[in-house]
């Protein structure tokens, strides 16, 4: 029997496409105006503590259940603002609701200041005066570190290099240190291809758009995809909303201070000497397995950017082999700081595994 | 939730049709000698070039992009100093 059409479907029908066709055009127009971007970053938080471009930011949260603060220590290669993207998908946001003291260690727009920055400065310099700065202001002794991508290889190191490194849990996320496995992100930089200052330009720097092409090429086309479904999905201001936030950050990379990168590509990428279990800093040696503090290893099973391969033998290398815990979350790089599976997947076990390693104080403190 | 349309599906096929080979290609060593290449020359040509509007610059008595580019980098020592004799001082403090 052929379905029969019921008369007030139809007009239902036909009044959901009216309105999603009209609420398209006004979102195209927007859109393509470039107005209504969304608000990112959007925590409340205050900057603590500053040196040079680096700032020390404190989430505002209303009440912190659990201690020690944490601080999270973003990566050098783009905006920290895709770890508090949009209200409702953002790691921050998510964290500091659960009762935690949030910090974000954000490193600024480098410049030919920056250019010198090697990578003692950034784990000698830097990150022991901003945890101190966290130490100082949450009045803790200890503190939990998050580093997020090559912030999971500053931290690391921090945690290892420093004798006196107050750290109670070290947690890297998409943590590369088998540069071997890097794939085709770090293929230009093997030897017999580009040397590292082939790609910095007169301010020292590796800049931006070199930082973005890297990216962009590894899915050319994916854009087409993305275009389109934010086509069928332009009636839908939540959508869109997310897609211009997302599409901002991807494209939003700052420069690569020239010193730290002839070090990576030099010591990481070439001689692959994470993967020895030590490296040297300055004049010292510094051995992984010294990492202090609990271990967890979080990786994302579709990373494209970091592999799960480059990120495993975190388990062999960093910290104490009886602290170490490994945690492997569904999709790609960005699920540490937003989309669908990171609230749903990532999100909730970060904070279970950062409130199971912390202490309830005594007394919530409103902040 | 709904099925996704039939054009979107399409333009979702075509895509990978295309890009799983464009993919395949920008991860092959042929591409990236290739790419290493290509960035050298651009930076070759870049360099001729400036280096003759630098001097056709200096002809007329003014001041090139480069000379600009040099007064920029001793600012930006200046201020390193600047920055480490400041950070001494509040390590002494």
């Amino acid at each position: 029997m052929p379905p029969t059409l019921n008369p007030l479907d139809l007009v239902s029908k036909i009044n959901r496409d009216v309105e999603r066709s009209l609420l398209r055009a006004r979102n195209g127009v927007r859109y393509v105006r470039g107005s209504h971007a969304p608000t990112l970053g959007a925590t409340p938080k205050e900057v603590v503590w500053r040196r040079g471009k680096a700032e020390l930011w404190r989430y505002r949260n209303g009440t912190v259940k659990y201690g020690p603060p944490v601080l999270i220590v973003h990566s050098l290669v783009s905006r920290s603002y895709i770890l508090d993207l949009r209200p409702g998908n953002s790691l921050v946001e998510y964290l500091t609701a659960a009762g935690l003291d949030v910090y974000m260690l954000d490193w600024g727009v480098p410049d030919e200041l920056d250019a010198g920055n090697d990578l003692e400065r950034y784990v000698d310099f830097y990150l022991p005066r901003a945890v101190a700065a966290v130490r100082r202001e949450s009045a803790s002794d200890e503190v939990t570190l998050m580093g997020y991508c090559l912030g999971g290889v500053l931290t690391a190191l921090y945690a290892a290099g420093h004798e006196q490194a107050p750290v109670r849990n070290l947690i890297l996320m998409a943590t590369p240190v088998d540069f071997d496995q890097m794939g085709a992100m770090v293929a230009f930089l093997r030897e017999g291809r580009l040397k590292a200052a082939e790609l910095v330009d007169d301010t020292g720097n590796v800049p931006a758009d070199v930082l973005y092409r890297g990216f962009y090429m590894q899915a050319p086309t994916t854009e087409i995809a993305q275009k389109a479904t934010l086509l069928d999905n332009l009636w839908n201001d939540e959508f869109v909303e997310s897609f211009q936030a997302m599409a901002q950050w991807s494209r939003d990379h700052v420069p690569f201070p020239g010193a730290i990168f002839r070090q990576l590509v030099d010591e990481l990428v070439r001689n692959n000497v994470l993967m020895t279990g030590s490296i040297r800093l300055g004049d010292r040696k510094v051995n992984l397995a010294d990492a202090r503090g609990n271990v967890l290893n979080a990786m994302a099973e579709r990373d494209g950017v970091v592999p799960p391969a480059a990120v495993e033998p975190v388990m062999d290398l960093i910290g104490d082999p009886a602290r170490r815990e490994e945690l492997r979350l569904p999709g790609g790089h960005v699920t540490f700081g937003t989309g669908r599976s990171a609230v749903k997947h990532t999100m909730p076990r970060l904070a279970g595994w950062i409130i199971e390693h912390s202490d309830e104080l005594p007394e919530a403190k409103e902040w | 939730m709904s099925a996704k349309p039939l054009w979107l599906r399409a333009v979702y096929r075509l895509e990978r049709a295309v890009g799983e080979p464009v993919e395949a290609a920008v991860r092959t060593e042929t591409y990236f000698d290739l790419m290493t290449t290509a960035t050298r020359t651009t930076k070759a040509v870049k360099r001729k070039v400036t280096g003759a509007s630098t001097r056709a610059l200096h002809l007329a008595n003014l001041p090139a992009g480069t000379d600009l580019q040099r007064m920029r980098e001793q600012l930006a020592r200046m201020e390193r100093r600047l920055n480490q004799l400041s950070e001494h001082v509040e390590e002494l403090d």
